[in-house]
Protein backbone atom coordinates (compact mmCIF):
# COMPACT_ATOMS: atom_id res chain seq x y z
CA UNK A 1 0.00 0.00 0.00
CA UNK A 2 0.68 3.91 -0.16
CA UNK A 3 1.94 5.87 2.14
CA UNK A 4 -0.17 8.24 1.37
CA UNK A 5 -3.08 5.58 1.32
CA UNK A 6 -1.91 4.40 4.80
CA UNK A 7 -2.50 7.80 6.37
CA UNK A 8 -5.70 8.28 5.36
CA UNK A 9 -6.30 4.96 7.18
CA UNK A 10 -4.49 6.19 10.57
CA UNK A 11 -6.74 9.28 10.24
CA UNK A 12 -9.90 7.48 10.02
CA UNK A 13 -8.91 5.44 12.46
CA UNK A 14 -7.66 7.73 14.67
CA UNK A 15 -11.08 9.58 14.19
CA UNK A 16 -13.35 6.39 15.25
CA UNK A 17 -10.75 6.32 18.06
CA UNK A 18 -12.32 9.68 19.10
CA UNK A 19 -15.73 8.86 18.89
CA UNK A 20 -15.34 5.38 20.63
CA UNK A 21 -13.36 7.50 23.41
CA UNK A 22 -16.02 9.99 23.94
CA UNK A 23 -19.02 7.50 23.98
CA UNK A 24 -16.97 5.33 26.77
CA UNK A 25 -16.43 8.30 28.66
CA UNK A 26 -20.47 9.30 28.07
CA UNK A 27 -21.19 5.75 29.76
CA UNK A 28 -19.14 5.97 32.44
CA UNK A 29 -20.65 8.64 33.48
CA UNK A 30 -24.54 7.29 32.81
CA UNK A 31 -23.23 4.46 35.24
CA UNK A 32 -23.26 6.41 37.98
CA UNK A 33 -25.85 8.19 37.83
CA UNK A 34 -28.11 4.98 36.79
CA UNK A 35 -26.35 3.42 40.01
CA UNK A 36 -27.27 5.82 42.43
CA UNK A 37 -30.95 5.53 41.16
CA UNK A 38 -30.52 1.64 42.24
CA UNK A 39 -29.21 2.84 45.48
CA UNK A 40 -32.66 5.85 45.38
CA UNK A 41 -34.81 3.04 45.03
CA UNK A 42 -33.80 0.94 48.07
CA UNK A 43 -35.71 2.45 50.90
CA UNK A 44 -38.94 1.71 49.20
CA UNK A 45 -38.17 -1.61 48.40
CA UNK A 46 -37.22 -2.72 51.68
CA UNK A 47 -39.42 -1.01 53.21
CA UNK A 48 -42.30 -2.36 51.36
CA UNK A 49 -41.36 -5.83 51.83
CA UNK A 50 -41.52 -5.37 55.88
CA UNK A 51 -44.77 -3.55 55.27
CA UNK A 52 -45.94 -6.78 53.13
CA UNK A 53 -44.66 -9.03 56.36
CA UNK A 54 -46.19 -7.00 59.05
CA UNK A 55 -49.32 -7.04 57.12
CA UNK A 56 -49.49 -10.48 56.28
CA UNK A 57 -48.80 -11.49 59.74
CA UNK A 58 -52.04 -10.09 60.47
CA UNK A 59 -54.51 -11.83 57.96
CA UNK A 60 -55.39 -15.49 58.36
CA UNK A 61 -57.14 -17.61 55.43
CA UNK A 62 -56.02 -14.51 52.75
CA UNK A 63 -57.11 -14.65 48.67
CA UNK A 64 -55.81 -12.60 46.70
CA UNK A 65 -56.12 -13.38 42.60
CA UNK A 66 -52.47 -12.56 42.61
CA UNK A 67 -51.12 -15.60 44.87
CA UNK A 68 -53.63 -18.01 43.44
CA UNK A 69 -51.91 -20.48 41.14
CA UNK A 70 -53.20 -21.37 38.21
CA UNK A 71 -52.95 -25.48 37.98
CA UNK A 72 -51.69 -26.70 35.53
CA UNK A 73 -50.05 -24.25 33.98
CA UNK A 74 -51.07 -23.44 30.16
CA UNK A 75 -50.02 -20.30 29.22
CA UNK A 76 -47.00 -18.43 29.83
CA UNK A 77 -45.83 -15.09 29.40
CA UNK A 78 -42.24 -13.63 29.12
CA UNK A 79 -41.14 -10.20 29.31
CA UNK A 80 -37.61 -9.05 28.03
CA UNK A 81 -36.37 -6.29 28.85
CA UNK A 82 -33.66 -5.12 26.21
CA UNK A 83 -32.10 -1.76 25.52
CA UNK A 84 -33.00 1.07 22.85
CA UNK A 85 -29.56 1.32 21.20
CA UNK A 86 -27.02 -0.80 20.26
CA UNK A 87 -23.10 -0.72 20.51
CA UNK A 88 -22.99 -1.91 24.16
CA UNK A 89 -21.66 -5.55 23.47
CA UNK A 90 -23.53 -8.39 23.76
CA UNK A 91 -25.59 -6.49 26.10
CA UNK A 92 -28.77 -7.85 24.06
CA UNK A 93 -27.46 -10.85 21.99
CA UNK A 94 -26.93 -13.19 25.41
CA UNK A 95 -30.37 -11.77 26.01
CA UNK A 96 -31.73 -12.75 23.42
CA UNK A 97 -29.79 -15.89 23.08
CA UNK A 98 -31.51 -16.55 26.65
CA UNK A 99 -35.42 -15.44 25.65
CA UNK A 100 -34.93 -18.02 22.67
CA UNK A 101 -33.43 -20.98 25.32
CA UNK A 102 -36.78 -19.99 27.28
CA UNK A 103 -38.66 -19.75 24.93
CA UNK A 104 -37.75 -23.15 23.76
CA UNK A 105 -37.66 -24.54 26.87
CA UNK A 106 -41.92 -23.37 27.81
CA UNK A 107 -42.60 -24.86 24.61
CA UNK A 108 -41.17 -27.98 24.89
CA UNK A 109 -42.97 -28.29 28.73
CA UNK A 110 -46.24 -27.89 26.64
CA UNK A 111 -47.01 -24.12 27.20
CA UNK A 112 -48.34 -21.29 25.08
CA UNK A 113 -45.74 -18.77 25.15
CA UNK A 114 -46.51 -15.24 24.76
CA UNK A 115 -43.77 -12.39 24.73
CA UNK A 116 -43.34 -9.09 25.76
CA UNK A 117 -40.33 -6.96 25.06
CA UNK A 118 -39.24 -3.29 26.30
CA UNK A 119 -36.69 -1.66 24.24
CA UNK A 120 -36.32 -1.49 21.10
CA UNK A 121 -33.51 -3.13 20.28
CA UNK A 122 -35.38 -6.37 21.42
CA UNK A 123 -38.69 -5.43 19.69
CA UNK A 124 -36.65 -5.22 16.10
CA UNK A 125 -35.34 -8.70 16.59
CA UNK A 126 -38.36 -10.36 17.53
CA UNK A 127 -40.36 -8.91 14.88
CA UNK A 128 -37.79 -10.22 12.29
CA UNK A 129 -37.29 -13.28 13.74
CA UNK A 130 -40.11 -14.20 15.31
CA UNK A 131 -42.19 -15.14 17.71
CA UNK A 132 -43.97 -11.66 17.23
CA UNK A 133 -43.83 -10.00 20.51
CA UNK A 134 -47.35 -9.60 22.02
CA UNK A 135 -46.69 -6.41 23.81
CA UNK A 136 -44.27 -4.04 23.05
CA UNK A 137 -43.11 -0.59 25.22
CA UNK A 138 -40.35 1.73 25.09
CA UNK A 139 -39.18 4.06 27.22
CA UNK A 140 -36.19 6.58 28.04
CA UNK A 141 -32.93 5.88 29.31
CA UNK A 142 -34.05 6.93 32.41
CA UNK A 143 -37.16 4.41 32.98
CA UNK A 144 -39.54 6.68 35.63
CA UNK A 145 -41.80 4.94 37.90
CA UNK A 146 -44.73 5.42 36.32
CA UNK A 147 -43.45 4.67 32.71
CA UNK A 148 -42.69 1.19 34.56
CA UNK A 149 -45.72 1.21 36.49
CA UNK A 150 -47.56 0.65 33.08
CA UNK A 151 -45.64 -2.46 32.35
CA UNK A 152 -46.25 -3.93 35.68
CA UNK A 153 -49.81 -3.42 35.51
CA UNK A 154 -50.11 -5.11 31.88
CA UNK A 155 -48.53 -8.07 33.72
CA UNK A 156 -50.55 -8.56 36.70
CA UNK A 157 -53.49 -7.62 34.31
CA UNK A 158 -52.97 -10.48 32.15
CA UNK A 159 -52.44 -12.54 35.35
CA UNK A 160 -55.70 -12.08 36.82
CA UNK A 161 -57.42 -12.24 34.16
CA UNK A 162 -55.96 -15.67 33.47
CA UNK A 163 -54.50 -14.78 30.25
CA UNK A 164 -50.89 -15.92 31.74
CA UNK A 165 -50.83 -18.60 34.42
CA UNK A 166 -46.92 -17.77 34.92
CA UNK A 167 -44.97 -14.77 34.62
CA UNK A 168 -41.27 -14.49 33.88
CA UNK A 169 -38.73 -11.78 33.24
CA UNK A 170 -35.92 -11.49 31.08
CA UNK A 171 -33.41 -9.16 32.27
CA UNK A 172 -29.21 -7.75 32.51
CA UNK A 173 -28.80 -8.63 36.14
CA UNK A 174 -26.24 -5.91 37.48
CA UNK A 175 -24.04 -7.48 39.30
CA UNK A 176 -21.06 -5.01 39.62
CA UNK A 177 -19.51 -2.61 37.28
CA UNK A 178 -17.56 -5.39 35.39
CA UNK A 179 -20.21 -8.16 35.98
CA UNK A 180 -23.54 -8.45 34.12
CA UNK A 181 -25.51 -11.13 33.27
CA UNK A 182 -28.75 -11.95 31.83
CA UNK A 183 -31.21 -14.03 34.43
CA UNK A 184 -34.61 -15.02 34.62
CA UNK A 185 -36.89 -13.97 37.09
CA UNK A 186 -40.47 -15.68 37.77
CA UNK A 187 -42.63 -12.64 38.77
CA UNK A 188 -45.67 -14.69 39.29
CA UNK A 189 -47.48 -16.65 40.86
CA UNK A 190 -45.60 -14.63 43.90
CA UNK A 191 -43.82 -17.72 45.30
CA UNK A 192 -44.34 -19.62 48.42
CA UNK A 193 -41.54 -18.47 49.97
CA UNK A 194 -42.61 -15.25 49.71
CA UNK A 195 -46.33 -15.38 50.33
CA UNK A 196 -46.31 -17.53 53.31
CA UNK A 197 -43.32 -16.67 54.83
CA UNK A 198 -45.23 -15.62 58.65
CA UNK A 199 -42.82 -13.54 60.46
CA UNK A 200 -43.99 -12.97 64.06
CA UNK A 201 -45.38 -9.82 64.22
CA UNK A 202 -43.02 -6.88 65.53
CA UNK A 203 -45.94 -5.73 67.38
CA UNK A 204 -49.96 -5.18 67.70
CA UNK A 205 -50.70 -2.90 64.76
CA UNK A 206 -53.92 -0.81 64.47
CA UNK A 207 -54.82 -1.03 60.79
CA UNK A 208 -57.32 1.75 58.31
CA UNK A 209 -58.91 -0.48 56.79
CA UNK A 210 -58.81 -3.97 57.75
CA UNK A 211 -55.36 -6.07 57.14
CA UNK A 212 -56.85 -7.80 54.53
CA UNK A 213 -57.75 -4.73 52.64
CA UNK A 214 -54.18 -3.09 52.78
CA UNK A 215 -52.46 -6.41 51.76
CA UNK A 216 -54.42 -6.49 48.75
CA UNK A 217 -54.15 -3.40 47.36
CA UNK A 218 -50.21 -3.85 48.49
CA UNK A 219 -49.32 -7.06 46.48
CA UNK A 220 -49.79 -5.23 43.33
CA UNK A 221 -47.82 -2.40 44.38
CA UNK A 222 -45.38 -5.23 45.45
CA UNK A 223 -45.25 -6.39 41.53
CA UNK A 224 -44.39 -2.91 40.57
CA UNK A 225 -41.39 -2.01 42.47
CA UNK A 226 -40.21 -5.70 41.57
CA UNK A 227 -40.17 -4.84 37.74
CA UNK A 228 -39.21 -1.04 38.33
CA UNK A 229 -36.33 -2.71 39.79
CA UNK A 230 -35.51 -4.91 36.97
CA UNK A 231 -35.85 -2.01 34.42
CA UNK A 232 -33.07 0.24 36.74
CA UNK A 233 -30.68 -2.91 37.09
CA UNK A 234 -30.80 -3.30 33.46
CA UNK A 235 -30.41 0.40 32.65
CA UNK A 236 -27.48 0.27 34.63
CA UNK A 237 -26.44 -2.56 33.29
CA UNK A 238 -26.80 -1.58 29.69
CA UNK A 239 -24.30 1.46 30.56
CA UNK A 240 -21.56 -0.88 31.93
CA UNK A 241 -21.50 -2.86 28.87
CA UNK A 242 -21.71 -0.05 26.29
CA UNK A 243 -18.88 1.27 28.47
CA UNK A 244 -16.59 -1.81 28.05
CA UNK A 245 -17.35 -2.43 24.59
CA UNK A 246 -16.36 0.94 23.90
CA UNK A 247 -13.27 0.85 25.95
CA UNK A 248 -12.32 -2.17 24.07
CA UNK A 249 -13.11 -0.98 20.89
CA UNK A 250 -10.81 2.34 21.78
CA UNK A 251 -8.14 0.17 22.61
CA UNK A 252 -8.04 -1.87 19.46
CA UNK A 253 -8.29 1.51 17.39
CA UNK A 254 -4.88 2.19 19.26
CA UNK A 255 -3.58 -1.42 18.51
CA UNK A 256 -4.93 -0.87 14.81
CA UNK A 257 -2.95 3.34 14.96
CA UNK A 258 -0.23 1.38 16.26
CA UNK A 259 0.71 -1.28 13.29
CA UNK A 260 -0.21 1.09 10.62
CA UNK A 261 1.96 3.68 11.51
CA UNK A 262 4.55 0.56 11.51
CA UNK A 263 3.62 0.35 7.98
CA UNK A 264 3.35 3.88 7.03
CA UNK A 265 6.64 4.35 8.42
CA UNK A 266 7.59 0.74 6.31
CA UNK A 267 6.17 2.30 3.09
CA UNK A 268 7.37 6.02 3.76
CA UNK A 269 11.20 4.55 3.56
CA UNK A 270 10.47 2.29 0.67
CA UNK A 271 9.78 5.31 -1.10
CA UNK A 272 12.13 7.42 -0.03
CA UNK A 273 15.09 4.32 -0.63
CA UNK A 274 13.30 4.23 -4.06
CA UNK A 275 13.68 7.70 -5.14
CA UNK A 276 17.10 7.82 -3.76
CA UNK A 277 18.12 5.32 -5.96
CA UNK A 278 16.56 6.78 -8.90
CA UNK A 279 17.90 10.14 -8.46
CA UNK A 280 21.17 8.42 -8.06
CA UNK A 281 20.59 6.19 -11.08
CA UNK A 282 20.08 9.18 -13.19
CA UNK A 283 22.73 11.00 -12.20
CA UNK A 284 25.25 8.05 -13.35
CA UNK A 285 23.38 8.08 -16.29
CA UNK A 286 23.87 11.89 -16.76
CA UNK A 287 27.41 11.57 -16.23
CA UNK A 288 28.08 8.70 -18.89
CA UNK A 289 26.58 10.40 -21.50
CA UNK A 290 28.52 13.49 -21.12
CA UNK A 291 31.96 11.04 -20.63
CA UNK A 292 30.57 9.79 -23.75
CA UNK A 293 30.38 13.04 -25.28
CA UNK A 294 33.88 14.50 -24.26
CA UNK A 295 35.35 11.13 -25.56
CA UNK A 296 33.66 11.44 -28.46
CA UNK B 1 -38.70 12.63 79.13
CA UNK B 2 -41.70 14.17 79.06
CA UNK B 3 -44.23 13.43 76.08
CA UNK B 4 -44.47 17.08 74.86
CA UNK B 5 -40.74 16.81 74.37
CA UNK B 6 -40.60 13.43 72.45
CA UNK B 7 -40.29 14.13 68.37
CA UNK B 8 -41.70 12.05 65.37
CA UNK B 9 -39.18 10.87 62.77
CA UNK B 10 -41.06 11.40 59.54
CA UNK B 11 -40.23 10.04 56.47
CA UNK B 12 -42.01 10.24 52.96
CA UNK B 13 -40.27 7.26 50.53
CA UNK B 14 -41.23 7.22 46.99
CA UNK B 15 -39.76 4.66 44.29
CA UNK B 16 -37.46 7.44 42.78
CA UNK B 17 -36.04 8.93 46.49
CA UNK B 18 -36.34 9.77 50.05
CA UNK B 19 -39.02 12.79 49.22
CA UNK B 20 -38.73 14.28 53.37
CA UNK B 21 -36.82 12.75 56.66
CA UNK B 22 -37.25 14.96 59.58
CA UNK B 23 -37.17 15.22 63.13
CA UNK B 24 -41.08 16.87 63.23
CA UNK B 25 -43.76 17.18 65.88
CA UNK B 26 -46.83 16.45 64.37
CA UNK B 27 -47.82 14.39 61.13
CA UNK B 28 -51.65 15.11 59.86
CA UNK B 29 -52.45 12.84 56.85
CA UNK B 30 -55.36 12.21 54.55
CA UNK B 31 -56.58 8.61 54.97
CA UNK B 32 -59.38 7.05 53.33
CA UNK B 33 -61.83 8.04 56.10
CA UNK B 34 -60.85 11.17 56.33
CA UNK B 35 -57.88 13.24 57.91
CA UNK B 36 -56.09 12.16 61.05
CA UNK B 37 -53.38 13.82 63.07
CA UNK B 38 -50.36 11.58 64.83
CA UNK B 39 -48.51 12.61 67.73
CA UNK B 40 -45.31 10.79 69.44
CA UNK B 41 -46.46 7.97 71.83
CA UNK B 42 -49.31 7.07 68.69
CA UNK B 43 -49.84 3.34 68.78
CA UNK B 44 -48.84 1.49 66.17
CA UNK B 45 -50.59 2.08 62.95
CA UNK B 46 -50.74 0.84 59.42
CA UNK B 47 -53.19 2.99 57.61
CA UNK B 48 -53.96 3.80 53.86
CA UNK B 49 -53.92 7.35 52.36
CA UNK B 50 -55.67 9.04 49.74
CA UNK B 51 -54.56 11.12 47.14
CA UNK B 52 -54.14 14.29 49.69
CA UNK B 53 -52.22 16.48 51.82
CA UNK B 54 -50.04 15.55 54.43
CA UNK B 55 -49.10 18.43 56.72
CA UNK B 56 -45.96 17.86 59.29
CA UNK B 57 -45.86 20.45 61.99
CA UNK B 58 -42.35 21.05 63.10
CA UNK B 59 -41.58 24.01 65.94
CA UNK B 60 -43.88 26.94 64.33
CA UNK B 61 -43.48 25.67 60.87
CA UNK B 62 -45.61 23.28 58.77
CA UNK B 63 -44.51 22.15 55.82
CA UNK B 64 -46.79 21.03 52.87
CA UNK B 65 -46.92 17.77 50.91
CA UNK B 66 -48.61 16.24 48.39
CA UNK B 67 -48.81 12.38 48.54
CA UNK B 68 -50.40 10.54 45.50
CA UNK B 69 -51.63 8.00 47.90
CA UNK B 70 -50.00 5.07 49.27
CA UNK B 71 -49.35 3.87 53.35
CA UNK B 72 -48.31 5.48 56.44
CA UNK B 73 -46.89 3.23 59.09
CA UNK B 74 -46.35 4.43 62.29
CA UNK B 75 -44.37 2.63 64.73
CA UNK B 76 -42.13 3.33 67.73
CA UNK B 77 -42.56 7.24 67.08
CA UNK B 78 -41.60 6.60 63.39
CA UNK B 79 -44.10 7.70 60.38
CA UNK B 80 -43.17 6.36 57.30
CA UNK B 81 -44.99 6.83 54.49
CA UNK B 82 -44.71 4.87 51.28
CA UNK B 83 -46.65 6.44 48.39
CA UNK B 84 -45.86 6.31 44.38
CA UNK B 85 -45.37 9.98 44.32
CA UNK B 86 -44.61 12.93 46.38
CA UNK B 87 -43.59 16.58 45.99
CA UNK B 88 -43.23 19.27 48.83
CA UNK B 89 -45.40 22.53 48.39
CA UNK B 90 -42.17 23.69 46.98
CA UNK B 91 -41.38 21.56 44.33
CA UNK B 92 -44.72 21.76 42.68
CA UNK B 93 -44.79 23.15 39.42
CA UNK B 94 -48.06 25.06 39.02
CA UNK B 95 -47.82 25.94 35.39
CA UNK B 96 -47.79 21.93 35.02
CA UNK B 97 -50.20 21.22 37.29
CA UNK B 98 -52.55 23.96 35.59
CA UNK B 99 -51.97 22.31 32.43
CA UNK B 100 -52.84 18.98 33.33
CA UNK B 101 -56.24 19.93 35.22
CA UNK B 102 -57.26 21.92 31.68
CA UNK B 103 -56.12 18.08 29.47
CA UNK B 104 -58.60 16.49 32.43
CA UNK B 105 -61.33 18.63 32.75
CA UNK B 106 -61.49 19.26 28.45
CA UNK B 107 -61.56 15.40 28.69
CA UNK B 108 -63.86 14.91 31.10
CA UNK B 109 -66.87 16.98 29.43
CA UNK B 110 -65.90 15.23 26.21
CA UNK B 111 -68.25 12.94 24.96
CA UNK B 112 -67.89 9.19 23.84
CA UNK B 113 -64.78 8.73 25.51
CA UNK B 114 -64.13 5.27 27.14
CA UNK B 115 -64.65 4.43 30.63
CA UNK B 116 -60.78 3.79 31.50
CA UNK B 117 -59.58 7.12 29.43
CA UNK B 118 -62.38 9.14 31.82
CA UNK B 119 -61.25 6.61 34.99
CA UNK B 120 -57.69 8.26 33.98
CA UNK B 121 -58.90 11.71 33.29
CA UNK B 122 -60.35 11.39 36.75
CA UNK B 123 -57.45 10.68 38.40
CA UNK B 124 -54.66 12.97 36.95
CA UNK B 125 -57.31 15.56 37.67
CA UNK B 126 -57.44 14.79 41.34
CA UNK B 127 -53.63 14.77 41.45
CA UNK B 128 -53.75 18.65 39.41
CA UNK B 129 -55.87 19.97 42.05
CA UNK B 130 -53.99 18.40 45.09
CA UNK B 131 -50.69 19.88 43.47
CA UNK B 132 -52.99 23.45 42.93
CA UNK B 133 -53.80 22.85 46.64
CA UNK B 134 -50.44 22.26 48.16
CA UNK B 135 -48.65 24.29 46.33
CA UNK B 136 -50.82 27.26 47.34
CA UNK B 137 -50.00 27.03 50.79
CA UNK B 138 -47.86 29.49 52.37
CA UNK B 139 -45.24 28.29 54.17
CA UNK B 140 -46.08 29.53 57.88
Amino acid sequence: MKARQIRRRIKSVQSTQQITKTMEMVAAAKIKKAQARIEAARPYALKMVELLEDVSAFTTDFTHPLLEKHEPPKKSLLLLITSNRGLCGSFNSNLIKKTDLILKREKEAGLETKLGVVGRKGINYYRFAGPNPYKEFVFGEEPSYFEVKEVADFLIDEYVQWKADRVILVFNHFKSLSEQRPIEYRLLPIGEAEAEEKREARTEFLFEPKAEEVLSSLLPIYIETLVFRACLESAASEQAARRLAMKNATDNAEEMIKSLTLAFNKARQAQITQEIAEISTCAEAIKYIEERKRGG
Amino acid sequence: MHPSQRKLYCQVITPEKVVYSDEVDMVVATGIDGEFGILPLHTPLIALLKIGELRVKKGENQEYIAVHGGYLEVLEDKVTVLTEAAELASQIDVERAKKAREEAERKLSEEGVSSEDLEKARRSLEKALLRLKVSSRKPR
